[in-house]
C-alpha cells in the first residue's frame, strides 16, 4: 500500500481573466515537511499559497489534505494558517488578544486561552509582559514572533508563510531564518514558505520548489538545486554562475569558447546534446597553462571584488567570454588588473544543462 | 472567495445605491420629464412639446446661463491664482502652520454659508465693519462694493475657497522637490519652473480643484442674493423663481437640465478617466 | 524646504495669515452685530447689549427651529454613518464588478448644485404625493452627505491592509465576525469623523432645507429667509449661537477622536 501524501495538489490551474497565473501545477507535500517555494515576483508562488489557504479559489484541479478535498472548502474552515507578508497583526488589539484571536473564535475559555498565549510567548522567546502591549509598540522582529505565535495558537495542520521576512534588515532576517527552522523542528508542523530568495530557502528548507511563470521548474532538496539545476533559469537564480554554451560533437562536449582546452579527454555528452555547461565560480581555480586541471582557458583579470572572507574576479577569456571566479581571500592574486591568468576546472565541476528544460512534477 | 467578495461588495453598496436611486436619479428623471412638458403643467402626463426651450431662447433666459458660467469661470481663475501660493506654502514650506491653516479652513466650512455671506454684507456695506472703522479712524470713506457683479465673484471665491485650496495643496505635494531643484540647477527661471515643472506635475490637483469650484459656483445662488442684492440674476435664481413664484415647473426643469448637462459634461469626462483607487491610495 | 529663500518664506507666512484673517472677518462682523445695541446696525459699534442674545435664547420660535435642525442633523448623522460605513466597504474594500461605476455614482451628488437638487427633490416628492416636512429634508441632506461620509470612511478603508481581514478569515472567522472584530474597530475613527462632518454639514445646510423641509423651518433656512427680507438684530445673534453650537460640538468631537487614538 502506497502511503497517502499529506497534501496533494493536482493539476491546479488559476486564471485571472485571460491571465494564467498557475498552469496545471502538481505538488505533494509530506507531513512535517518544510517546503519552500521560490520564484521571482509574478511567478505564481503567492497565488499558489493563496489557493492553498483558501483566500482565492482554484480555477481547475484539486487540493487534497489527507485524501480529503479542501479546495472547495472556504478559508475559514480549512486547517491552514497563513503568516502574511505584512503579518496582518490587528493594530487595534494587544499582543495577547492577537494571539488569542483564533482560540476565541474556537470558543475556548478565557483562562485556557491566556495560558496558551503565555506559553506561546515563551516558546517564541518573548517576555510575558508583552501580553498587554499594543502591536504599535513592537519592533519588526517582535511582531514577527507575535505573528508566528498567533499562527501556532490557531493550531493548523499547515502553516503557510508569505515572505514574512522580506521587510526586515539583513541581520535580523538571518537570525529569524534560523529561529524559524528551529521552531519547525520543535513543533513538527508542516511549513510551506515562499520567498524570492533562494539563499533564504537553502537555510531553512527540507525541499525547495522553484517556480517560473506559473509552473514548477525544479523541485528538489537544497543540495541538488544548488549543484544540479535543471535549467539556466534555476542556475542563474542561485546567483552568479558561469554558463558556457556547448554542443555534443563526436560524443564529447564542444565548448562555445574556442580557447577552452580539454586536457584529459574532455566531457562525454549524449548524442545531439545542446545546451549550457555550468561551472560554479568557487570551483574554478588559477592554474599554470596546460596542466593541473581537466579544462583550462587563458584570459586576463578585468576586475577584483573583495567579499570579506572570499574574493571574486571577473575574467575575460581571449575569445571574450566573461567568467566569474571566487576564491578564499588568502588565495588573492598578487598581480593586479589586466594581468594574464589561466583558469582551470575539473570534469566533475561541470554540470550540463540541456536546452528545453523538462517540467518537474514531483 | 471572489464570488463572496462580489456579493458582499454589492450588498454593502446597496443601501446607499437605493438612496441615490430613489432620491437622486429618479428626481433627475422627473426634472428631465418636466423639461419637455408644456408650460405651467404639474403632471408628466401631457404630450411633450419642448416649449420650455423655446421660452428660454425667446425670453433671453440663456443670458443668465451664460452669466452664471462666466462668473463661475472668473471665480475659478481668481481662486486658482489666490490659492496657488498658499497651497504651495502648505505643501512645501509651512510645517506645523499647515495644520493650523487646514484646521481653520475646515472649521469655517461648518459655518453655514449664509451666515458667512451675511457677515460679508455687514463688513462691506456703507457703515459696515470696514467702511465704518475706516471713516472713524481716518475720515476716509468709500462707496460700498455690494450689489454689483464683482462682489458676487468675491463671495463665490470666498465660499468655495477650500474646494480649490485643498486639491491644489494635494496636487503640489505630488511635485517632487528634486524635480524643482534639478530644474533650477539646470538654470531654469522660477517662471519656467512654475509653468514647465510644477504646474504639469500638480495637474491632477489643479483639475480637481478647478472642476469643483467651477461646478459649485455655476450652481450657486446665495452669493448673488445676499451680496448682489438681486442686481445680477444668475441661472439658479431663474430656476428658483420658475419653480416657486412663477409656478412654471417645465421652465425651471429645462433651465436645471441645461445646467446639469453642462456640469455633467465637465465632470463626467475627467471623472470617468481617473482611477479613484490610485488617487485615494489603495494598498493592493 | 531649502529651495525657497527666507524672504519668500516670510511672504508666504504673511499671506497665509492674511487669508486666515479674511476667512474669519465676516464672523467678526456678525459677532459685533450680535452685541450692538443699535437696532439699525452701523459701525463703529459704540453701545453693546446682550438683549438680542437673550431674546434669541428665550424665544420659543427659536427653540422650535433649533429642535427641527437638531432632529434633522442627528438623524442624518446616524443614517449617513451607517450608509457611509457600508458604502465605504463597497467603495474601497470589496472587489466587485460594478465598483468603478459605483465609485463614480457616489461622487456625482457631491458635485451637484444643491439648489437644483433641492428643487428636483421638491417636484419629485410632489410627484410622489409626499408632503415636504423635516423628514423629507433628512432624505435631501442624506443624498448630499452620505456620499461625503462614504468618501471619508473610504479613505480610512484604503489605508488598512486587506490582509488583516484575510488573516481573520484564515483563522476561522465568519464574515460577520470579521466585520465586528476587525473591520468596524479599524474603521471606527473614520466613522466618528464622518459622523462629525455629517452633523456639522447638516446643521449648517440651507440650500437643501430651503426647498425640501416644507413648513418645518431649520435654523439656517429661517436665517436665510430673514436675511433676504431685511436686517434685524436677531439674525447675527442667532448666527453667533449657531456657530458657537457647531464649535462646541467640534471640540467635543476632536476630543473624542484624540481620546480614541490614545486608547488604540
Amino acid at each position: 500500500m502506497v502511503a497517502q501524501p499529506f497534501v496533494r495538489i493536482e493539476n491546479v490551474t488559476k486564471r485571472f481573466g485571460r491571465f494564467t497565473a498557475l498552469d496545471r501545477i502538481s505538488l505533494d507535500i509530506a507531513e512535517g515537511e518544510f517546503l519552500t517555494i521560490v520564484g521571482p515576483s509574478g511567478s505564481g508562488k503567492s497565488t499558489l499559497i493563496r489557493l492553498l489557504v483558501g483566500i482565492d479559489d482554484v480555477t481547475e484541479g484539486t487540493i487534497r489534505l489527507n485524501g480529503t478535498r479542501i479546495d472547495t472548502m472556504p478559508a475559514n474552515k480549512r486547517p491552514t494558517c497563513m503568516v502574511f507578508q505584512s503579518l496582518a497583526l490587528f493594530p487595534h488589539m494587544s499582543v495577547g488578544r492577537n494571539i488569542e484571536f483564533p482560540q476565541k473564535l474556537k470558543k475556548i475559555a478565557p483562562a485556557a486561552r491566556k495560558a496558551r498565549a503565555l506559553e506561546l510567548l515563551r516558546l517564541l522567546r518573548l517576555p510575558e509582559d508583552y501580553y498587554g502591549k499594543m502591536i504599535g509598540q513592537l519592533s519588526g522582529g517582535e511582531r514577527q514572533r507575535v505573528a508566528l505565535a498567533r499562527a501556532l495558537a490557531f493550531d493548523p495542520q499547515i502553516i503557510v508563510f508569505d515572505e514574512p521576512l522580506s521587510a526586515l534588515d539583513y541581520r535580523l532576517r538571518k537570525t529569524l531564518e534560523k529561529e524559524l527552522k528551529d521552531l519547525h523542528a520543535r513543533t513538527g508542523k508542516t511549513f510551506v514558505y515562499i520567498t524570492h530568495s533562494l539563499e533564504e530557502a537553502m537555510v531553512m528548507s527540507d525541499r525547495i520548489a522553484i517556480m517560473k511563470r506559473g509552473r514548477f521548474e525544479q523541485i528538489d532538496v537544497a543540495e541538488a538545486i544548488y549543484s544540479r539545476p535543471v535549467s539556466r533559469f534555476v542556475a542563474s537564480f542561485m546567483g552568479e554562475v558561469n554558463l558556457f554554451e556547448a554542443a555534443e560533437e563526436q560524443g564529447k562536449a564542444r565548448w562555445g569558447d574556442a580557447g577552452i582546452r580539454a586536457l584529459s579527454g574532455g566531457l562525454a555528452l549524449p548524442a545531439g546534446w545542446r545546451g549550457a555547461l555550468m561551472v560554479r565560480p568557487e570551483l574554478l581555480r588559477f592554474v599554470a597553462e596546460g596542466q593541473g586541471a581537466d579544462f583550462t582557458v587563458q584570459g586576463r583579470v578585468v576586475a577584483e571584488y573583495a567579499l570579506g572572507s572570499r574574493i571574486q574576479y571577473a575574467i575575460d577569456t581571449l575569445a571574450g567570454t566573461r567568467i566569474t571566479v571566487e576564491r578564499p581571500f588568502e588565495q588573492r592574486l598578487a598581480a593586479g588588473s589586466d594581468a594574464p591568468v589561466t583558469l582551470g576546472w575539473d570534469r566533475d565541476a561541470v554540470h550540463p544543462i540541456a536546452e528545453e528544460p523538462r517540467h518537474a512534477t514531483a | 472567495m471572489q464570488r463572496l467578495e462580489s456579493r458582499l461588495g454589492f450588498l454593502s453598496g446597496l443601501p446607499i445605491l437605493i438612496l441615490l436611486l430613489l432620491a437622486f436619479i429618479m428626481p433627475l428623471f422627473v426634472v428631465a420629464g418636466f423639461a419637455i412638458m408644456p408650460q405651467k403643467v404639474f403632471e408628466l402626463t401631457h404630450l411633450p412639446d419642448f416649449s420650455s426651450f423655446a421660452v428660454i431662447w425667446e425670453q433671453g433666459y440663456y443670458r443668465s446661463l451664460l452669466r452664471s458660467l462666466g462668473l463661475a469661470f472668473l471665480t475659478t481663475v481668481i481662486l486658482f491664482i489666490v490659492c496657488w501660493p498658499l497651497a504651495y506654502g502648505m505643501a512645501k514650506v509651512f510645517g506645523r502652520f499647515t495644520i493650523v491653516i487646514t484646521l481653520a479652513v475646515v472649521l469655517i466650512l461648518f459655518v453655514s454659508e449664509n451666515i458667512r455671506l451675511f457677515g460679508w454684507s455687514l463688513s462691506l456695506m456703507k457703515g459696515g465693519l470696514i467702511e465704518g472703522y475706516l471713516r472713524s479712524w481716518t475720515g476716509l470713506s468709500f462707496e460700498t462694493p455690494l450689489y454689483d457683479w464683482p462682489v458676487i465673484v468675491f463671495g463665490m471665491a470666498y465660499v468655495y475657497f477650500p474646494f480649490m485650496l485643498f486639491p491644489l495643496a494635494q496636487g503640489i505635494s505630488l511635485v517632487p522637490d528634486d524635480a524643482r531643484l534639478a530644474a533650477s540647477d539646470l538654470g531654469a527661471s522660477p517662471a519656467r519652473i512654475l509653468f514647465e515643472i510644477e504646474m504639469p506635475l500638480a495637474a491632477p490637483g489643479i483639475m480637481v480643484g478647478s472642476l469643483l469650484t467651477f461646478v459649485l459656483s455655476a450652481g450657486a445662488v446665495a452669493e448673488a442674493k445676499l451680496l448682489g442684492g438681486r442686481s445680477v440674476v444668475v441661472l439658479t435664481d431663474d430656476v428658483e423663481s420658475a419653480f416657486t413664484f412663477a409656478q412654471n415647473w417645465p421652465l425651471g426643469s429645462a433651465l436645471s437640465l441645461m445646467l446639469i448637462g453642462i456640469v455633467a459634461l465637465l465632470v463626467l469626462v475627467p471623472v470617468s478617466r481617473v482611477n479613484l483607487d490610485a488617487i485615494m491610495g489603495r494598498k493592493r | 524646504m531649502r529651495s525657497v529663500s527666507n524672504t519668500t518664506r516670510i511672504a508666504l507666512y504673511l499671506y497665509g495669515l492674511l487669508i486666515l484673517l479674511v476667512l474669519y472677518l465676516p464672523l467678526v462682523s456678525v459677532g459685533f452685530a450680535s452685541v450692538s445695541k443699535a437696532r439699525y446696525l452701523s459701525f463703529p459699534v459704540n453701545r453693546y447689549t446682550s438683549e438680542w442674545m437673550v431674546q434669541a435664547v428665550t424665544s420659543p420660535n427659536v427653540h422650535a427651529l433649533v429642535l427641527t435642525s437638531l432632529k434633522i442633523a442627528v438623524l442624518v448623522t446616524l443614517l449617513s454613518m451607517l450608509l457611509g460605513f457600508f458604502g465605504a466597504l463597497a467603495f474601497a474594500r470589496f472587489q466587485w464588478k460594478y465598483r468603478p461605476l459605483f465609485q463614480k455614482l457616489i461622487l456625482l451628488p457631491i458635485f451637484f448644485p444643491q439648489t437644483v437638487l433641492g428643487l428636483a427633490l421638491l417636484i419629485w416628492f410632489s410627484a410622489l404625493g409626499v408632503q415636504p416636512s423635516w423628514k423629507t429634508a433628512v432624505i435631501a441632506h442624506l443624498v448630499w452627505i452620505a456620499p461625503i461620509t462614504t468618501l471619508i470612511i473610504a479613505i480610512r478603508a484604503y489605508g488598512f491592509d486587506p490582509a488583516l481581514e484575510e488573516a481573520a478569515r484564515d483563522m476561522g472567522a465568519s464574515t460577520l465576525t470579521i466585520l465586528r472584530e476587525v473591520t468596524l474597530p479599524l474603521l471606527m475613527p473614520g466613522v466618528i469623523s464622518a459622523g462629525l462632518f455629517a452633523f456639522l454639514l447638516s446643521w449648517g445646510n440651507f440650500p437643501l432645507s430651503l426647498f425640501t423641509s416644507g413648513l418645518d423651518s431649520t435654523l439656517p433656512k429661517w436665517l436665510y429667509a430673514r436675511m433676504v427680507s431685511g436686517y434685524t438684530p436677531q439674525i447675527p445673534a442667532l448666527g453667533v449661537l449657531s456657530v458657537a453650537g457647531s464649535a462646541a460640538l467640534m471640540l467635543i468631537g476632536i476630543g473624542l477622536v484624540r481620546w480614541m487614538r490614545r486608547r488604540a
